[in-house]
């Protein structure tokens, strides 16, 4: 099977996995108790203010009827408008995605960054003090809840040394990248700690490989056996890893994004699902389920081109 | 002269120094940026539904009149003189000269006529009842302003200052795209045009929201040049408490709103941070189903004896030290002590064990029962209430359950009548006594805050009150509500609390009135 061909496949695996995600979420939101009238206006709703908007939106169909129009804006690209905002999920989407996935993308870039070669030094030193000392130092960090950690980084190096802002999203790209760093390293922490654990002991289970002590036996270099042996067969089950964890990245966002004050989707999608936002909710599960699915296939094709076993 | 009267003299010129420097302190420029924990969703005055809304729109609207400063009358805005007829039928406003949009477009009658025509509209927002007695409104001159109403309605003059009034101009509401109201309004608020001190911007939702002068505004500050003194005000969304704190607390930014009340002694103590208790019209209490049964099952809360047992058996200063760390007052009445027409002094029900199990033991439940408190998941304050009146009512043989649930959960169990007791909270939109009270009292409205509570003697002095024009009947009819619902309506009174909000020592002239506006029109940043 060939790249393209593979590729394909994985495409249009998709399909069936969007539309049963769209059914859940559909039937989840509705499921919830209350309704986005009462949600919206609160205690001082009026039985008659709650019917008529309710009303309004279309609310008081049946669900069936419901979903087939759902199913059918969707189809042509439109996911409704947001209840409490009015406006277009699509350009709330737009507004506020990117921003999550600058977010995720510079946490999970700092992650590797740091994971990569500690992981490098633990398992090459294992057992010895460097090894103790970045496993110990790891596994603290792993155990810190995130607000916690985003509380102290904001009050140290935000509130008291001034070397970064208290939240916020600034204005421009290095602005925004500025205003992230901080939120990117909360959010580092955990995956960092998940990927160097596991990819410290598969480089561990490589080095003592036969293929690995015959290279040495045939008198390469050290640094080649490290990147052309060790690293690229250490790497397929990290990578895997990696790929699945960007869902959970995605997810830890909403608590760091109110933290720092972030205006990232993870806030929206929470106050969209206590306001029972329903359009809002249904378009960023959507999103985000594109998003995380894309993810995977980007994971696939990194795997296949380190392990080519995989397309077989 | 004497050296006594040289100095009196020199002491007199200083005062005259200094009271002309006291007079021209507001400075005029820069931007104001202000941290709010929630970002607005929709800025049209009239459909929109929520406080996050509703406190800011009267800086970009204007309306024919304004809330005084202590949210308890009114004031002139775009009209300079309002009279109501003899017979209260009739209601005469005279518009301001020279007013005009902040696109310089001029204030017009028909804008007003049009306004007004589509706040009362019945199909428009939940709001149009506060001018519902309007039955037309008409312009017998360019500068005049005639509301004939259906019936006399003493809140009526009040209702023009609330923000659902506000003058929007016809022409280039009725210019934006779309058929329907909510689509042009949608269009509309994406760049609204109003009269207020300051114009929309720019919006990051979820981000920021930017305000600029508006330059074509009316009012004049004591400088004698027009109003505002700031440039802009921005308004930062944070949603977290400690770093809306942190935010103020390094300087980034000028004030930040709603601090919980565990931070304020320590903020009151920061010498660089100037601690600001708004008073308010909140007050917070916990809602009683009053039902014989609640779902097939016997509710004891139907029981008078019961109700005011359980009133005398909660100690609110205990709970306001608990839950506002001092910061809060005991309610005197359901409506807050800043409401007009309010009455009462001290706690309804000052803590009384005594009185409380006697009243349990000539109640039908001398034995106690067990009963079932929604509160908001993850509200500190509302989960510091229940847990003390947990320990308080156990004294009387009441076992009580907490459940926390999401806004929504409660809010369909309250709607439903199904709830048998939640925690609840509440401001004033109006300075007037009327609107809180048709919600807590008066049965036909949401019958008495969905608690099957009902009193035909208050809804009949409602009702009277309604279009009761003598000042004094009507504050003895309000005397009366509020004697009858303290002593035996569906409700534990607890406490008032001011606005909490943390403001950097040079902003000066900022307000949050009781009716929760913030106010923005007249605050300056002092350069020193």
């Amino acid at each position: 099977m060939s790249l393209p061909e593979f590729l394909g496949r994985r495409l249009l695996q998709l399909v069936p996995t969007l539309l049963f995600i769209l059914i859940v979420v559909f039937v989840l939101v509705r499921l919830l108790p209350g309704d986005p009238a009462s949600a919206i206006l609160g205690d001082r709703a009026l039985d008659a203010d709650v019917e008529r908007i309710n009303r309004e939106l279309g609310l008081d169909r049946p669900l069936p009827v419901q979903f087939w129009a759902f199913l059918k804006s969707v189809a042509t690209g439109n996911l409704g408008n947001s209840i409490s905002m009015k406006i277009p999920v699509t350009q709330l989407i737009w507004e506020r995605l990117p921003i999550t996935m600058l977010l995720t993308f510079m946490a999970a870039t700092i992650a590797v960054v740091v994971a990569v070669p500690l992981a490098f030094v633990a398992a090459l030193r294992r057992d010895r003090v460097a090894d103790s000392v970045i496993r110990g130092g790891f596994q603290v960090g792993l155990s810190m809840p995130v607000f916690y950690v985003g509380l102290i980084l904001l009050t140290v190096f935000g509130a008291k040394l001034r070397w970064f802002p208290v939240g916020g999203y600034g204005d421009g790209f290095l602005d925004h990248l500025y205003h992230l760093f901080l939120p990117a390293v909360t959010l580092a922490l955990s995956l960092s700690a998940i990927l160097m654990r596991n990819l410290r002991s598969a480089i561990i289970g490589v080095v003592d490989a036969e293929y690995v002590t015959f290279a040495r036996a045939k008198g390469l270099r050290a640094r080649l056996i490290l990147f052309r042996h060790v690293l690229r067969n250490a790497l397929i089950s990290t990578l895997a890893l990696f790929g699945l964890s960007i869902g959970t990245l995605l997810g830890g966002a909403v608590i760091t994004e109110t933290v720092f004050a972030v205006p990232g989707a993870g806030r929206l999608m929470i106050d969209s699902i206590y306001g029972r936002d329903y359009p809002v909710v249904q378009g960023l599960t959507i999103a985000l389920a594109v998003l995380v699915s894309v993810t995977f296939v980007l994971t696939d094709i990194l795997q296949a081109w380190l392990d080519p076993r995989v397309t077989r | 002269m004497t050296p006594r009267r040289m100095t009196f003299l020199a002491a007199s010129v200083a005062a005259l120094a200094g009271s002309t420097a006291l007079a021209t302190a507001q400075e005029r420029g820069g931007v104001m940026t202000y941290g709010r924990y929630q970002d607005s969703l929709f800025l049209d005055p009239v459909l929109n539904d929520a406080n996050v809304d509703i406190w800011i729109l009267s800086n970009m609207y204007d309306t024919l009149l304004l809330p005084t400063a202590d949210g308890q009358g009114v004031e002139a805005g775009l009209a300079t003189e309002w009279s109501v007829s003899e017979d209260g039928l009739t209601v005469t406003l005279t518009m301001r000269e020279g007013i005009m949009f902040s696109d310089g477009t001029p204030i017009t009658t028909e804008d007003v006529i049009w306004s007004l025509d589509r706040a009362r509209n019945p199909d428009n927002g939940i709001w149009n009842f506060l001018l519902a007695a309007i039955s037309e409104v008409t312009a017998p001159d360019d500068a005049t302003i005639e509301i004939a109403l259906s019936q006399p309605d003493p809140a009526f003059i009040p209702a023009l200052s609330v923000f659902n009034a506000a003058i929007m101009p016809k022409a280039a509401f009725e210019g934006m795209p779309g058929e329907t109201d909510l689509e042009k309004a949608t269009a509309f608020a994406e760049a609204p045009i109003g009269s207020g001190p300051f114009t929309l911007e720019s919006w990051d939702r979820g981000s920021t929201l930017k305000l600029v002068r508006n330059e074509h505004y009316w009012a004049e500050g004591a400088d004698g040049e027009p109003l505002p003194y700031l440039d802009g005000v921005t308004f930062e969304v944070i949603p977290d408490d400690a770093t809306r704190i942190l935010r103020v607390q390094s300087g980034e930014i000028d004030g930040a709103e709603l601090i919980p009340f565990a931070r304020v002694g320590e903020l009151e103590a920061d010498p660089n941070i100037n601690m600001e208790l708004f008073p308010s019209t909140r007050v917070a209490d916990i809602i009683l189903n009053v039902r014989p049964e609640i779902e097939g099952a016997e509710n004891p809360l139907s029981d008078v004896k019961v109700r005011q047992a359980m009133n005398y058996a909660a100690n609110k200063d205990a709970i306001i030290q608990v839950v506002t760390f001092g910061v809060g007052t005991p309610t005197s009445s359901f409506m807050s002590s800043t409401t007009p027409l309010h009455t009462g002094e001290g706690a309804v029900f000052p803590h009384d064990l005594a009185q409380a199990q006697a009243l349990m033991a000539g109640s039908g439940y001398p034995d106690g029962f067990s009963a079932e408190i929604l509160i908001l998941a993850g509200s500190q304050d509302e989960l510091g209430i229940a847990t003390a009146l947990q320990q308080m009512w156990s004294q009387i043989g009441i076992d009580l359950t907490i459940s926390q649930v999401d806004n929504a959960t409660r809010t369909e169990e309250y709607r439903n009548g199904t709830f048998q007791m939640r925690a609840g909270a509440w401001t004033n939109d109006i300075a007037d006594p009327s609107q809180i009270t048709s919600y807590f009292a008066y049965s036909p409205t949401i019958e008495a805050l969905h608690s099957g509570w009902m009193s035909e003697e208050v809804d009949e002095l409602f009702e009277a009150s309604q279009s009761e024009m003598a000042e004094a009947a009507r504050a003895d009819q309000f005397a009366r509500i509020q004697e009858i619902y303290n002593m035996e309506g569906p409700i534990i009174l607890l406490y008032e609390t001011p606005y909490p909000v943390a403001l950097q020592q040079n902003v000066k002239g900022f307000n949050q009135i009781p009716l929760g506006n913030n106010i923005f029109r007249e605050a300056y940043l002092e350069t020193e």
